[in-house]
Order: C-alpha cells, then structure tokens, then sequence
C-alpha cells in the first residue's frame, strides 16, 4: 500500500521498495531497543517479587525508567578491546547476533494476521534459519575474545543450539501439518479467537508439539534454566565476558528482543495469534492488544522459568535434547499424521478432541491454581515462631503487635 | 568405552513424568510468593528501630524490625540508675568510666522488678562505643536494668571523641555535686550537732556521775 502511494507521485518501483524496507527496519530497531529496555526492568520486577524482594526501586516513578539509566550508562562506558582479541570478529560479533534476532522481526505479526512486515510464503523456514545467525555471532564472540571462558561460553552455544533446533523445528511441524502452509498469515488465520480452536489445542499431538517448541525455544534464546553458555557462576559472563559498553549492550538487547521472537511466533502459530471472534472481526486495535496480551504471557512465562528452575549441567542439558526433546518431537509429528488421517473427513471428532482437550488444560490450570493457594499457605507461616518474628494475622493488620516492655519504675520518695 | 547403562522404558517414562511433576511443583511455588510481601526493609527509607516506628512509617513491606534482643549500641537510663559501679567492674575491657557523688537516699523498683536503694549518683557516665564490643557482660549484673542494649545500629561519629557517649551531662553533674556538698555540709552539721549533743549529753552525766 506504501509502496503503490510512493510510485503513484513518481518514485521508480525499487526505490519504493527500498524507502519502505529501510523504514519498517527503522521502526522495528526501535522497537527492539524500547521493549527490551522495558522488558529488562520487567524482568528484574518478576525476579524480585518472585524472590521476595523489591527490585529496582529508585530511578523514575517506581523504578521504571531504570532501563535509560542502563542504557545511558552503557553507551558511555569504554568500549575495550583485550589484547590479542581478533579485533574484526570482536566488532562484528555483536551486531551479527542483533541482525539475526531483529531479522526474525520481519515475519512477526502484529495483531491481525496480515499485518506483517513481510509475508513470505516460507516465514517459519525463513524465522527459524535466520534466528540461527545468532549461534555465527556467539561462536565469534567467544573465539575472538581471547579467553579461555568465553571461548567455552562461545562452544557450548553453539553446542546448545545446533542441538535444538531440531526440536525447536520439528516442534512446529504439527501445526505446519493441519494448516498446510509455512506463511505466517496462513497459520495464524487457520485458528480462531475461542481456545478450542487455537493450533495448540487441536490435538495432544498439537499440545506436545507446541511444549516441545516452547522449551526448545528458551534453550535456543540461551534463557535460564539453559543459560550454560552466559553460566555466571562457572563462566564469568560466558561468550560476552570479554565486551563492555555499546557492544555489550547489543548482546543484551538480542537476548531481550528473542523473548519477543519467540513470544510472538508462539502466538501466532499455537496461540490463536491476534484473532478476533467474527462479530468483532476488523477491530484492529483490539487484535493488536490481544496479540501483545498473549505474546507477553508467553515472555512471563519465560521470565517465570528462568527464575525457578535451576541450570541444566552441560551433559543433562544435550541428553535433554537428544534423548528426550528429539523423540517426543517425532512423537508429535507422527502422531500429528496419523491423526489427520483419522479425522480427515469427521469435523464432529476433531471438534469434540479440540474440545475436551481445551477442557483438560483448564483442568490443569485449576489444579495448579489450587497447588499454588496451598503453597501461599504454607509460606505465610513464618519458620523461625520467636516472638521476636512476625505472625501471619499480625502481618495481615489483624492483630496488634505484643505490646512494648514497659518501664515498671516506682520512686517512692522518702526522706534522707 | 566407558558407557553408561541404558535405560529401561520404565525409567525412561518415570523420569518424564517425575520431571513436569517437579517442574509443576517449582513452578507453583515462585508463583505463589509472587503474591506474598516482599520481605526486604529498605533501611535507609525507614525507621527501623523498633516495630512501632514501623507501623507508624508510611511503609508497607516486611514489619518485623529489629529483634527485641538486638544488642545495639548501650544506653543507661539514669533515672534508675544507682551508679554502682557493677557494671565498670564487669567491663572485661573498661569502656565504661563511672564516677559518683552522694545523693538523697531513694527506694524504688528497677527494671526487674526488684527493689534498689540509691545513695549516690553518677556525675560522669561515659561509654566509649569505639571500644565497646557489645558483649553484654555490663547488662547482666546490672541491679535495677538502667544499662542495656537500645537496638540503635547507626555508629558513625565525626571524631573520635565524639565516639564517647557521655550520659551525665555537666549540668546534671554540676547539680548532683552541689547537692552532694550540701549534703556533705548537712550530714557535717548533724554530725557536729550529734557530737555537741553527745558532748552536752556526756557533761550532763559526768556531773551526776561526779556528784
């Protein structure tokens, strides 16, 4: 539509093209730097209240604008350069992993099924090849850094995530199979608004799919509980030990800006992507807060494992892919096919499966609802039952605290 | 090669399972202290010192202050205090400086409850906190409780003199001084009056006695 408004006051076609590329990358860049700004601060709120403390508190109206003062910081810092580092790699490392997080932004949608910056006809096979830019980048970043951790940072990502892309893409395969196309649009505009009909939820076979690719996808994002290669506590910073300033702060925001990747491609190929119900259809601004709604469930969610699951050791961590993730994506796609031949022709089975699968997750949903009450129990009970520490009623305004010792002095005066 | 046994099916599946019923489990718990309160006392933000000054602050978090039996910084109430000098004897590295005068006699109840006699009073009480090591060795023989911990953790002095916690101030020393000479001068007087009376007393029987 841009494109057809430029060439219609004289702009020659392939300029056109190249405005409207150059300023879609502009706004996604811009996006990126924003949101994984933001999303920064509110991970660190996640992590703190999920560890009862308080997390940044003190730039801005609650801490909120803490991202700038990161952001300021680290554009100002030094950017060093250690000796005997590669200085060619050293500089392309990082811009080549923010080029292949921000590549995938081209495929994403934002809301309503069309709206996509570019809608390849091969949109899953172009996502999950260019996220695979990243691995080039991390394996430069620790080889060119002359250090022996990053170097092992930079081989266990590449490690890591050769290994799981193969079940990152098997995972995607049931739904490529009930839809029967690799357009973004196409997957997303096969689901509807109402959770039975979503991709996730057509079959278990659809289910597991979708799980496979969800932990895959925080294994190939180098998010905890597979963060081996940034390992804090083995590696100093993994592949990035050796970077400050500018760069470092690139590496950071391709980590933020994968959340989002993979956020939004869940949403829009499990997760019923920004669709509306039909009596509501055309409501664009809706569509779009659906699809954010759902795409930072999804990056809660991510946010919520890494901070409750421990590290993977290196040989647990391929074991988990090849063993486990590998077969159960198999399982999926075979399943996936054998499924579609049953139900090729009877729309009631594949509307009661969709159905009682949807009702079965509830299930779960509930009975975890109910585990996380009884957990919220057991926590209010201090350990340490000292009168010196606080009771839950007393915690909860109930009741007043004990009274204070009071002074039981009685001068009786009498004479000398 | 030094390989590792296959699995059997069983464990295979079990360790499925058994991992989402972890992970289930994990999951609910750091969901559920989402929902708890946070558990940090910004300090500096607020007053800490005791449970009250928590309630009354502005602040939300954790109520808990500081333990009833923090040992902070000493604090002597001299209003119950007998200057006995217990507690300078009981210092194992003489931080605290004590010197007393005489004063009205006085009964009254300390802390614990038991009964105390006053018959001097301190003119000089000083703890240096820069030796103190807060052992409480000092509290414990305390007669009437009038020295104990105050849960007050903030220590920084300008100088080094100004590390001595000085209790008595030189008024109150000036006071108890003069009233120790007046009481010096009465007690002379009575005395000298008791000796005239003895002297009196004495003349008067050592006529009778003569006679």
């Amino acid at each position: 539509m841009i494109i057809e408004l430029l060439t219609s006051v004289g702009i020659p076609e392939l300029a056109a093209k190249f405005i409207f590329a150059g300023a879609v990358g502009f706004l996604a860049i811009n996006f990126i730097a924003v949101y994984a700004g933001v999303v920064s601060v509110i991970e660190r709120k996640v992590a703190a209240k999920m560890q009862s403390r308080v997390g940044p508190n003190r730039v801005g109206p609650g801490g909120w604008l803490q991202w700038l003062a990161d952001g300021i910081k680290l554009m100002l810092k030094e950017d060093i350069h250690p000796h005997g580092a590669d200085h060619f790699l050293f500089n392309m490392a990082p811009f080549l992993i923010v080029c292949g997080v921000a590549g995938a932004f081209a495929v994403l949608p934002w809301g309503p099924a069309h709206a996509i910056a570019a809608d390849l006809n091969v949109g899953i096979l172009y996502f999950i090849s260019i996220t695979s830019l990243v691995v080039v980048g991390i394996l430069m970043a620790g080889w060119s850094s002359n250090n022996k951790w990053a170097l092992i940072g930079g081989m266990r990502a590449a490690a890591q995530i050769v290994s799981y892309e193969i079940p990152v893409a098997m995972g995607l395969l049931p739904a490529i199979m009930i839809v029967g196309s690799l357009q973004v649009s196409a997957l997303t505009e096969s689901q509807g608004f109402m959770p039975w009909d979503w991709t996730a939820f057509d079959n278990p076979f659809a289910l597991l799919g979708f799980l496979v690719f969800l932990t895959g996808s925080v294994a190939e994002s180098n998010r905890a509980p597979f963060d081996l290669p940034e390992a804090e506590s083995e590696l100093v910073a993994g592949f990035f030990t050796e970077y400050s300033g500018f760069r470092f702060a690139c590496f950071t925001l391709g980590e933020f800006a994968a959340t989002w990747a993979i956020g939004a491609i869940t949403t829009a190929v499990y997760l019923g992507g920004g669709q509306l119900p039909p009596s509501m259809a055309g409501m664009i601004p809706l569509s779009i807060g659906l699809f954010v709604l759902k795409t930072m469930s999804v990056v809660f969610l991510l946010m919520w494992f890494r901070w409750t699951l421990p590290r993977f050791r290196i040989d647990q961590m391929m074991d988990f892919s090849w063993k486990y993730l590998l077969p159960l994506s198999l399982v999926a796609f075979f399943g996936q096919a054998i499924y579609i031949l049953i139900s090729w022709d009877s729309p009631a089975m594949q509307t009661i499966v969709s159905h009682l699968l949807a009702l079965a997750v509830l299930g779960v949903i509930f009975l975890f609802a109910g585990r996380v009450a009884y957990n919220i129990k057991i926590q209010l009970i201090p350990i340490n039952t000292l009168s010196t520490e606080i009771g839950p009623l007393e915690r909860a305004g109930k009741i007043a605290p004990p009274p204070a010792v009071v002074e039981e002095v009685e001068t009786a005066e009498e004479g000398a | 090669m030094n390989r590792k046994p296959r699995l059997s099916f069983k464990a295979y599946f079990g360790q499925i399972v058994s991992g989402v019923q972890t992970m289930f489990e994990g999951m609910s718990i750091s969901l559920a202290s989402t929902f708890l309160k946070v558990q940090t006392v910004e300090y500096p933000d607020v007053d800490i010192s005791s449970r009250e000054s928590l309630r009354q602050s502005t602040y939300k978090g954790n109520m808990a202050g500081m333990p009833e039996n923090y040992r902070g910084i000493l604090k002597v109430d001299l209003d119950i205090c007998t200057a006995c000098l217990i507690c300078m004897k009981a210092c194992p590295i003489d931080c605290i400086a004590i010197t007393n005068v005489k004063c009205d006699k006085r009964k009254f109840n300390g802390k614990s409850g038991k009964a105390a006699v006053q018959t001097r009073a301190a003119t000089r009480f000083d703890i240096d906190i820069g030796k103190c090591m807060f052992c409480g060795l000092c509290v414990i023989p305390c007669p009437t409780g009038a020295i104990a911990h105050s849960k007050i953790f903030e220590m920084n002095r300008g100088s080094l003199a100004e590390l001595v916690e000085r209790f008595v101030t030189p008024e109150q020393a000036a006071k108890h001084e003069a009233r120790a000479l007046e009481i010096e001068t009465e007690e002379a007087e009575k005395k000298a009056a008791k000796a005239k009376t003895d002297a009196e007393a004495k003349a008067k029987v050592e006529p009778k006695g003569e006679a």
